[in-house]
């Protein structure tokens, strides 16, 4: 008798290490590690960062990972840049979204949220939260967002980029309805790649991280343009779209493409009252990190001030990842400062002036 | 331009009249004559077919209407209403226009 199909299993995938060449030794020694006892269920991004995507000194004394240290990221982010607030977006909670099945998906949604409101939101006002909801289950994460999006602590409904569709489609109508009811911004926060999601980018996956990571704002396009060819912003007049961690410098060209095609097929949705990008100045906003870093910045800002940078941009960190911004460092026109680092973020979440600074 | 009879409801024609290229069509026996010059990009506007068009509607639906009202740009398929020049999608954006006169029988631009 021949068996053909019987499981070994290692104890630990470190028991590899002693077989492994030392260049990929070191990958499965520091680099990201998926899974494990400890993990949060999610199914992996093809890409893994050989070197963890952890800005290295923001691990906290116990050993835990970045981030999970309040105490620390008071004294790294919050004091060290007398922050008036930090709008929390987790860190996988939006990886939910790469899960076959979508009842899991909504009760993880569910947990993140509630451990996010107890664990974090209640603890210092300058954090504000994002309500994380599964998107390949629209009524579930609409009841999610009608049981807490009406909280104060809570400022927007957050997604991940990665999607089996683009938002535009009917399929996530409940989704936004449920937004647009209890008056929060929608954000999809880069990620949410694998999984059943769709490939992130057109012509097949890339190799390597880096690579990856670029091409990865190719998702946010298809979402701005889903968005408004679809009437979402005729249907929710008040509803703002909030790209985060998708990059900024392309959407100028996005638009410039999607008014020409527009204007020239304008019969395919004849819903829509305006221009592509006069949408798109109204209702999405895009979070600076990462900032394109052109090595003459007058490119960039002249590329900004097509889509009203000013008006439009959202400073932030990304603070404990790897390609962290710097508010002091980021490179934008001098007038834009007041806005982009505070007033936009301000008048978007109708956030109060100047919550108590701790410190 | 042409004989009258020439020109019967839903027809066009499009001329050259002392270097200037015009186009005139017959829209339910009223007759408009544009230049044959797309304000957009310079294309034979008058050479692109007359067509009715999605009617503005609301919530992913579609209502086709304006039959005959509407020429479509031979380049770049920019919508024109054939009445006013006007671009359905930026109605400031506007192809010349020009009057008609019937006399005799025979159809004239004025330029």
């Amino acid at each position: 008798m021949i068996d053909w199909d019987v499981h070994n299993s290692w104890s630990a995938a470190q028991e590899l290490l002693p077989y492994l060449d030392p260049y990929h030794r070191d990958a499965l020694v520091r680099g990201e590690l998926p899974g494990g006892r400890h993990s949060f269920p999610h199914a992996h991004r093809p890409w893994l960062h050989p070197e963890g995507f952890m800005r290295t000194d923001a691990v906290p004394e116990d050993g835990g990972p970045p981030g999970s240290d309040y105490d620390l990221l008071r004294e790294q982010l919050l004091d060290r840049y007398d922050l008036e607030y930090a709008i929390l977006t987790g860190e996988e909670g939006i990886e939910i979204s790469t899960l076959a099945n979508p009842s899991f998906a909504s009760a993880l949604a569910r947990a993140a949220n509630d451990w996010m409101l107890a664990e974090w939101l209640a603890r210092d006002p300058r954090l504000k939260g994002s309500l994380v909801v599964a998107p390949q289950d629209p009524v579930g994460a609409a009841t999610e967002i009608r049981r807490l999006g009406g909280h104060p602590e809570f400022v927007q409904v957050l997604v991940s980029s990665g999607a089996q569709r683009p938002y535009g489609d009917p399929f996530y109508q409940p989704i936004f309805e449920a937004a647009a009811e209890v008056g929060l911004p929608v954000a999809a926060h880069l990620g949410g790649q694998g999984g059943v999601n769709a490939n992130p980018t057109g012509c097949g996956p890339p190799t390597f991280f880096w690579e990856a990571h670029a091409l990865l704002s190719e998702t946010g396009m298809g979402h701005v343009a889903s968005l408004i060819a679809h009437g979402t912003f005729e249907r929710f007049p008040d509803l703002r779209f909030v790209l985060i961690e998708c990059g900024v410098a392309w959407l100028p060209a996005l638009l410039w493409r999607l008014d020409a095609d527009y204007k020239a097929l304008r019969k395919e949705t004849p819903w829509l009252r305006r221009l592509p990008s006069e949408y798109a100045a109204e209702h999405i906003r895009l979070t600076t990190q990462p900032l394109e870093q052109p090595k003459e910045e007058l490119h960039l800002w002249a590329a900004l001030e097509a889509i009203d940078g000013e008006r439009t941009l959202l400073f932030a960190s990304d603070y404990p990842h790897w390609d962290f911004d710097d508010p002091e460092r980021v490179r934008l026109p001098p007038a834009w400062r007041e806005r982009v680092f505070g007033e936009n973020a301000r008048e978007l979440y109708g956030l109060p002036v100047a919550a108590a600074t701790g410190g | 331009m042409c004989a009258e009879s020439e020109l019967v409801p839903g027809a066009s024609i499009v001329r050259e009249v002392e270097g200037l290229s015009v186009g005139v069509f017959n829209v339910g026996g009223e007759l408009y004559a544009l230049r044959n010059h797309c304000p957009h990009r310079g294309g034979a506007l008058c050479r692109g077919p007359v067509t009715g068009t999605a009617l503005p509607t609301s919530d992913r639906s579609y209502l086709y209407g304006r039959e005959g009202e509407i020429v479509r740009c031979a380049w770049h398929g920019w919508e024109f209403e054939i009445a006013t020049g006007r671009c359905l999608v930026d109605p400031r954006l506007r192809a010349k226009t020009y009057p008609v006169e019937v006399d005799a029988g025979s159809i004239y631009v004025v330029v």
